[in-house]
């Protein structure tokens, strides 16, 4: 008797769960594997999957499950824009988890108007307003715009200021010189007027900006130029693939410069494959610790990379940790939305809200506090900086350098740049 | 002077020899079996790929594995023609052009499936990976790439003008129907300039691969080198050569102009092209190439 | 390469100008005509994507037409086309950002493409075949480079809003709404296309592609063509790149590429060049092979050939492989382009049995 009951009961029980089963959460998933970005693409899209494929796993949204439809557009922005169409008309999508600049600004304005919050791999400070109206410099609304870790240009900002800090500790006589080096495109450009704005106002002395392309290739031409500039500190807004071109080249012109990366700039694969010639940049991580570290959080990320390595071997670079943590922030928001009203993508948008120096449970220690607000989306204003450290040839996998203790990541500072209304948006 | 613009003269010159011996190589073909052949780059990537496969996931001591990619470029390349090539000839040009951008898009994309994106750095070569040169310090490969393109250059000299083959290959490139009216199989030379071709390009390939580490960048070579053929002249080996060194010089003076005076930012990039329409305007068939005559 | 239309026995001309008629015989015309319609009613019958995907071949097959006038017609090489697509789409964004109505802005970006396309269109007489195509070539990267400088025009690194088109108030940015709006310009530039070819000045383009010699010596004069087809081309391309840019509603320098201009090429390659209706057919070729190629992964996610060649990672590979591979195979095998094809399958079913 008690078993039919059991059984009875378990039966209604599924028979009433059976709609909330039936109703999954769509999104869509813009990621670059094959283009311009795609070396810091892959690891990046690979975190943001294994996250999606984990939450599922362990019970999604309140039992809805994340249905994320991959579109890899090879940095394309017709194909980025088709994709979004299909989402949007066949799929009716919630949230996208988009990645560079270019898709991201080409579809500010669509994702406003169709009210779906965009995850970008992009932090551009323009995606940081969403009124449209902080500042005189800021470009455009985009409420519906999110990112995870600190924008280009105020990482930009915490690295002058670490910089000038830097300069004093080492007894440097007179202006410090700062020289911003990338190429002439939105994503490089980025934090440019920042930079040299913040520099310019912390007594450095700033140069005209060196243009390398985002291609690898040979840059000795540059690192001349950089030698005879006498330049102390040097930005590099490019991604891993052509910074590694410019550090080999300078590495063998002689250049003795202080070199500052941006997230996208540096990661372990780029010290394995730069060697040497990397062994110093500072450049800013989104989060606390990299793969290597130490954290409880960690553990959870290391689950997350079974959904794609089950052998447990693979070396995560600090892009994929990045990956997780934007794609579970979306998912909490989710968590808020569902309990208020329904997974939309408004909802969602106001999950976001929601926290405040919000850490995704089970992340502690490696996501950091991130704050939106309806009038601000910069999430932190906390950058940490880190040091590539690299002492000896690379010609093993990067697991094994890093277990070796030949590529290292050691911390630098940690700079919280006060959140003025007057930086937002720019 | 300041000793900036000596710096990036003297890197011009190595660079510029660089894009000499991938104009060579273009220049061959084009001489040889009158394609444009815009997978020229692809070639050198290709090259230093399957060269950076052997020196590490076969572990061969680096003269072993660059004999092997050239004899394995060699291959690539009259594998390319027969395949590909043959059935166009007589097609207009622009499908040829056509043909080798396809295979250029085609190749791009099998290296990146094959070798991924990432950068990978070529395992140490030299024991000395740089020397002092006249105060300059220059990577070992490029010292390597300057003494091979003077080899090649030399040796393609020699090639055309007293072996029976460079014979055959001038005639065949005068003209077709002559040459195999006196019993040149056209076939085997285009063949024979594909198959030199890439391996030429294989070693320009290495070099870069050596000293940038291999990424598809390598392609990019590809494109710069229009400047540099068609500065030399189309058919000309010799105007490669020139027009390659011609085009290293002038992209590290305009940086130079660029970084002292203009503070444009973007002088190293462009300039090669502004000089190829300004060439195309004043001289379009270049410094050393013939000049065709139309005739009705 | 003129592609001789079939007409069935007993259906003659006895005047030039019934012989050079834009549709070769009364059925076709009739055929055309039911195609326009039944596009009219595609709103109401495709979803959402597979319209969103129908504005693309409009918009693009526009300008992909205007570089088979160029290229196909008159037979000049153009390896920079990309750069006037964008152009037009930065014109028309400026045009109505400073209070233009959004249809004059297309009108007009598409006759300031056509000036830019004049002033690369006059020294390009100078040279010819390969020469030209690398001087266009190194035109690509000129203007790139220009758009990415001038701030002024293009918003530079943050690229360009375009406004959305409206008419009479009525707001047209709705992809149902918009869809019209393409298939008006896109039926209006096709029209214009075809009676160009059919007119003088058209046969003078040909006569120029096929023997500029003779031409010249029959009074044919070559700058003026040449130079003519490159604005035209440069026309179309404008206002292809207009209506793209009042589709997304942002115009952006990235994507302007090198890789850009050589799919335009592929595009009327594969359609067939010198064919009106192989612009069309190129064009939806090369928007379909991305679609489809992402359609096939999908379905063949999970399964034996997955494991063995991870498709799952070469997906993206794979398909730019096969955009490569398609322009080789289709040169090999067929070098007239689809639209050729499409005239033996016509003529295979008009003759049926017999076989010429």
């Amino acid at each position: 008797m008690k078993l039919k009951t059991a059984f009875l009961f378990s039966a209604t029980a599924l028979f009433l769960a059976a709609p909330a089963f039936a109703q999954d959460i769509k999104i869509g998933h813009l990621a670059d594997y094959s283009g311009a970005t795609s070396d810091v693409g892959q690891p990046y899209g690979q975190g943001v999957e294994d996250a999606i494929a984990w939450v599922n796993k362990n019970g999604g949204v309140h039992g809805k499950q994340i249905i994320s439809e991959l579109n890899e557009y090879g940095y394309q922005v017709p194909r980025a824009l088709a994709a979004f169409k299909k989402w949007t008309s066949s799929d009716h999508v919630v949230a996208i988890q988009g990645w560079g600049t270019a898709d991201t600004e080409a579809l500010v304005a669509m994702v406003t108007r169709d009210k779906i919050p965009y995850y970008s791999g992009s932090y551009s400070a323009t995606l940081t307003d969403p009124t449209g109206k902080a500042t005189s410099k800021s470009v455009r609304a985009a409420p519906f715009n999110f990112f995870y870790g600190p924008s280009y240009s105020d990482a930009a900002r915490a690295m002058v200021q670490w910089a000038a800090e830097d300069w004093k500790a080492k007894g440097g006589q007179g202006k410090p010189i700062w020289v911003h080096m990338g190429a002439n495109h939105p994503y490089p450009n980025s934090p440019k007027a920042a930079e040299e704005a913040y520099a310019k106002e912390l007594g450095f002395e700033v140069l005209e900006p060196i243009v390398f392309a985002l291609t690898p290739g040979d840059y000795t031409a540059q690192c001349l130029t950089l030698k005879q500039s006498g330049a102390n500190y040097a930005y590099l807004g490019n991604t891993g693939g052509s910074n590694i071109s410019l550090l080999k080249a300078c590495q063998a012109a002689g250049v003795k410069v202080q070199f500052l990366g941006n997230v996208w700039g540096m990661d372990e694969n780029a010290m394995k494959a730069a060697g040497t010639a990397a062994n110093g940049v500072v450049f800013p991580l989104r989060t606390a610790v990299t793969w290597a570290g130490e954290a409880p959080g960690l553990a959870t990320m290391r689950e997350i990379s079974k959904m794609s390595d089950p052998s447990g071997t693979a070396y995560r670079p600090v892009h994929y940790l990045a990956g997780v943590c934007t794609a579970l922030f979306m998912k909490e928001a989710m968590d808020w939305a569902d309990t208020h009203g329904g997974v939309t993508g408004v909802n969602i948008r106001d999950g976001m809200y929601q926290k405040k120096d919000w850490v995704p449970k089970g992340t502690e220690g490696v996501c950091n506090p991130s704050t939106w607000t309806p009038t601000d989306h910069r999430p932190t204003m906390r950058v940490d900086l880190y040091r590539a450290v690299v002492n000896g040839p690379t010609d093993a996998p990067v697991a094994e350098l890093v277990k070796s203790g030949v590529i290292r990541l050691e911390k630098v500072a940690t700079i919280t740049l006060p959140r003025k209304t007057e930086l937002l948006g720019w | 002077m300041s000793p900036l613009f000596f710096e990036l003269l003297l890197n011009g010159l190595i660079i510029g020899a660089l894009y000499g011996v991938v104009g060579m190589c273009f220049v061959l073909i084009y001489k040889a079996s009158q394609v444009v052949n815009f997978a020229q780059g692809e070639f050198l990537l290709i090259g230093a790929w399957i060269c950076w496969w052997l020196l590490t996931s076969w572990h061969m001591p680096f003269l072993w594995g660059f004999l092997i990619s050239l004899a394995f470029m060699t291959l690539f390349g009259i594998l390319v023609q027969l395949v590909v090539l043959r059935p166009l000839i007589g097609e207009p040009i622009i499908s040829v052009i056509m043909v080798t951008i396809g295979l250029s898009i085609f190749f791009q994309a099998l290296m990146k499936w094959m070798f991924g994106t990432f950068a990978q750095p070529f395992p140490p070569v030299f024991a000395l990976s740089q020397v002092n040169v006249l105060g300059l310090h220059v990577q070992s490969a490029y010292l390597l790439s300057t003494a091979a393109s003077l080899v090649i250059m030399v040796g393609f000299a020699w090639l055309f003008k007293y072996s029976r083959i460079g014979l055959a290959m001038r005639a065949t490139a005068f003209s077709q129907q002559i040459a195999s009216s006196l019993g040149i199989s056209v076939r085997q030379m285009f063949a024979l300039a594909w198959g030199i071709s890439a391996a030429v390009s294989a070693v320009a390939g290495v070099v870069v691969g050596i000293v940038n580490g291999v990424s598809s960048a390598l392609s990019y070579f590809g494109i710069k080198v229009f400047p540099a053929v068609i500065l030399g002249g189309l058919d000309s080996i010799f105007g490669a050569v020139v027009g390659g060194l011609i085009i290293g010089i002038l992209e590290n003076l305009a940086q130079f102009l660029d970084s002292q005076y203009l503070n444009w930012g973007n002088l190293y990039e462009i300039v090669p092209f502004y000089v190829l329409i300004v060439i195309l305007m004043i001289k379009p068939y270049g410094l050393f190439g013939t000049h065709e005559i139309e005739r009705v | 390469m003129a592609i001789a239309t079939m007409r069935p026995c007993g259906d003659y001309r006895t005047s030039y100008r019934a012989d050079q008629t834009i549709f070769a015989t009364r059925l076709s015309k009739a055929w055309a005509l039911a195609g326009l319609l039944l596009l009219c009613l595609a709103p109401w019958l495709l979803s959402g994507y597979l319209l969103s995907l129908l504005i693309q071949i409009g918009y693009l097959g526009i300008a992909a037409l205007g570089l088979n006038i160029l290229v196909g017609f008159s037979g000049q090489i153009s390896v920079g086309h990309a750069v006037f697509y964008g152009f037009g789409g930065f014109s028309s964004a400026y045009l109505a950002r400073h209070g233009v109505p959004v249809p004059l802005a297309i009108v007009l970006a598409g006759l300031w493409t056509t000036a830019v396309g004049l002033i690369f269109g006059l020294p390009a007489t100078r040279v010819k075949g390969l020469y030209l195509a690398i001087a266009t070539l190194a035109a690509q990267f000129i203007l790139q480079d220009f758009f990415v400088r001038a701030e002024w025009f293009t918003g530079g690194t943050h690229g360009a809003v375009a406004p959305p088109f409206t008419l009479f108030g009525t707001d047209f940015s709705t992809d149902t709404r918009y869809f019209y709006v393409v298939l008006f310009f896109f039926t209006l530039m096709y029209l214009a296309a075809a009676n160009l070819m059919r007119s003088r000045d058209g046969r003078a383009l040909v006569a120029v592609r096929d023997h500029y010699l003779s031409a010249e010596m029959m009074g044919v004069n070559l700058t003026k063509y040449r130079t003519m087809a490159f604005g035209i081309s440069s026309f179309y391309a404008g206002i292809g790149g207009a209506l793209y840019a009042h589709y997304i509603g942002f115009m952006s320098v990235e994507g302007l590429d090198i890789l850009f201009s050589i799919q335009f090429l592929g595009m009327i390659i594969i359609g067939g060049l010198g064919s009106v209706m192989g612009s069309l057919m190129g064009t939806a070729f090369m928007v379909a092979l991305p679609e489809l190629t992402g359609a096939l992964a999908t379905a063949l996610e999970g399964g034996a050939i997955d494991h063995a060649l991870h498709l799952k990672d070469g997906i993206t590979y794979l398909r730019e492989m096969l955009i490569g591979a398609s322009i080789i195979l289709f040169l090999i095998f067929e070098p007239d382009g689809l639209a050729h094809r499409w005239q033996q399958i016509k003529a295979y079913w008009k003759l049926y049995p017999f076989s010429y």
